[in-house]
């Protein structure tokens, strides 16, 4: 905590915020709103009676109780993803006063400590909306197809116990595993952006997310099996040669992965890897 | 997957060799366009810089005899115009293809306005800037683009410090307000080339995998900000000392130091043909 609040003076503001919230409060939550694939979105705002400890999927959960406006016209339900809500699986990402985070670990003490202080909801924009809140990260999840982030283990026989780690090696993988797919670092990522075009999408930006599992990968003695398919992939358009370095993805992973240093080390594996093409006459 | 699109149309040449051009890109960022930039300003610098040179006191302005020196000494260098061209080319190549990759991205400091964040930008937008910049200023200096220049003054290799005062300065005798502009726009593009290269040195050692820990990332952009910050100076410098720069004298500094050159080559003109002369009364035959 406090070497996240040194870094980060937005941290700092949460952490006052959470130090002066008063009780008993109402505060509004301006939602972007959309009914569908391709719809046109507009704006809504809601009153929420705002309890102790509050957090924006509680106050979604009583928008849908309530779904009336601040005008007092009645509306549909706001619609958002979720899963574990303890900040794990990443489903409930969103964009939450201008900045992308997981829903479920955002209090509103941190964000509207006073009377009438406005919360702003709206679906992350690098991926299509399904409705609401709720977007499709297919897009995500083929990107990590495209570096085959897994261990190959399917055969025919007994491959025999897995291989022997070491601490070190431990150490380093054992942060990378911890990404859960949530989709921030693309979100703050001016690289990667919304592409509807499925054809499009093995030749725009990868991503870190994608990248950095490349490298838990790679670094995996049976994973390794598929370094060079992974390089190759990385190698490519839309690879980690499209990174542009804004090192935004580092900033805003929710469980502050290294991305960036993944980067640097994929990068480091390609340049190995394109020379050794090269004079390979591959 | 990736077998089902690559089937489905035709690479093209910039994705079939993307790998090699991104990378390209990078190398000739740093060389030759970087290393050419450091020793551009180390020279221009010299109309400060040469000022320290008592010996070239004797001239005049020590800083303009000094810069002459080096402009002489450039064009002493044998084919330099497959230099320049080569300049050229990496230049053309690295805005070219820098212009395509910047298209692809949008950015977004207005919600994450983190320092790395604003470096990207700038990074664009400094790379913008600054090819507008070296486009003017090889045109006017290199290409005779006089009418871009104030009061269409040419700028000469033989009177390098007083002909680029004079442009600098918008007329032979005062600061006009088209000296001012043009000024302005040389230290705009000077401070937007310098960052660009200096940024540019410190993403290129993450793209290439030399710096992977944030430590290492930090150190080397600690020396990345540290030669930026002197070959900012150094491009200042240059830029404000040719500005305020007295086009006359300069002049009169540049005749005397050729004028003393011519001396002291025919001076060993001289002594050749004594020696010649001396050494042909010894063979000839008796």
């Amino acid at each position: 905590m406090s070497t996240a609040t040194k870094l980060d003076p937005a941290a700092a503001q949460r952490a006052a915020n959470r130090k002066s919230a008063k009780a008993g409060r109402t505060v509004i939550f301006r939602v972007k709103r959309c009914e569908g694939p391709g719809k046109p979105s507009r704006w809504e705002e809601f009153k929420v009676p705002v309890p102790p400890g509050a957090n924006v999927i509680s106050c979604l959960q009583h928008i849908a109780a309530n779904p009336v406006t601040t005008q007092g016209a009645r509306t549909t339900p706001v619609v958002w993803d979720s899963g574990c809500l303890e900040e794990v699986c990443g489903a409930c990402t969103m964009v939450i006063n201008g900045r992308v985070r997981q829903s479920c670990s955002a209090l509103i003490d941190d964000y509207a400590p006073q009377e009438g202080d406005v919360m702003v909801l709206e679906p992350m924009s690098k991926f299509p909306v399904v409705r609401d809140l709720w977007v499709d990260r297919s897009r995500l999840f083929h990107n990590l197809q495209r570096v085959k982030a897994w261990v190959p283990i399917d055969g025919t026989y007994d491959l025999g116990s897995g291989p022997i780690e070491s601490p070190a090696s431990q150490g380093t993988r054992y942060k990378l595993s911890e990404c859960m797919s949530c989709g921030c670092c693309l979100e703050a990522c001016p690289q990667f952006n919304l592409e509807e075009d499925k054809a499009a999408w093995d030749t725009s930006f990868i991503g870190a997310h994608a990248i950095s599992q490349a490298r838990l990968f790679n670094e995996h003695a049976t994973g390794a099996i598929l370094k060079d398919e992974r390089l190759d992939a990385l190698m490519g358009q839309g690879g980690i040669n499209d990174c542009g370095n804004a090192q935004n993805c580092v900033k805003v992973c929710p469980k502050h992965i290294p991305l960036t240093e993944s980067i640097a080390a994929m990068g480091r594996a390609v340049t190995i890897h394109g020379i050794k093409k090269f004079f390979r006459g591959e | 997957m990736s077998e089902a699109t690559t089937a489905k149309h035709p690479r093209s040449f910039l994705e079939r060799h993307h790998h090699l051009l991104r990378r390209l890109h990078s190398l000739t960022g740093i060389v030759p366009i970087g290393v050419f930039l450091i020793s551009h300003l180390l020279t221009n610098g010299s109309v400060v810089w040469g000022l320290l040179d008592s010996r070239k006191a004797e001239y005049g302005h020590a800083g303009v005899a000094t810069f002459q020196h080096e402009v002489d000494f450039i064009h002493s260098i044998p084919f330099l115009f497959f230099i320049e061209l080569s300049l050229w080319g990496a230049i053309a190549f690295h805005s070219i293809l820098g212009f395509y990759y910047a298209k692809t991205g949008i950015t977004n400091t207005g919600s994450y306005s983190f320092g790395g964040n604003w470096r990207y930008r700038l990074q664009r937008i400094t790379g913008y800037i600054g090819i507008l910049f070296i486009v003017y200023h090889v045109g006017t200096l290199r290409w005779n683009w006089t009418f871009l220049t104030p009061g269409g003054t040419a700028w000469s290799a033989e009177f390098a410090g007083s002909t680029m005062a004079q442009i600098l300065r918008g007329s032979p005798s005062e600061l006009t307000v088209a000296g001012v502009a043009v000024t302005a726009g040389y230290l705009l593009g000077v401070t937007s080339l310098v960052f660009h290269f200096a940024n540019g040195l410190w993403t290129a050692a993450i793209t290439w995998g030399l710096t992977i820990s944030q430590a290492a990332q930090r150190r080397w952009g600690y020396a990345c900000a540290g030669l930026g910050a002197g070959l900012m100076v150094m491009g200042w410098a240059a830029v404000i000392g040719f500005a305020t720069l007295d086009p006359a004298e300069a002049k009169a500094t540049e005749q005397k130091f050729r004028l003393k050159e011519q001396r002291e080559a025919e001076k060993i003109g001289e002594v050749i043909d004594r020696e010649r002369n001396r050494v042909s009364a010894i063979d000839a035959p008796r």
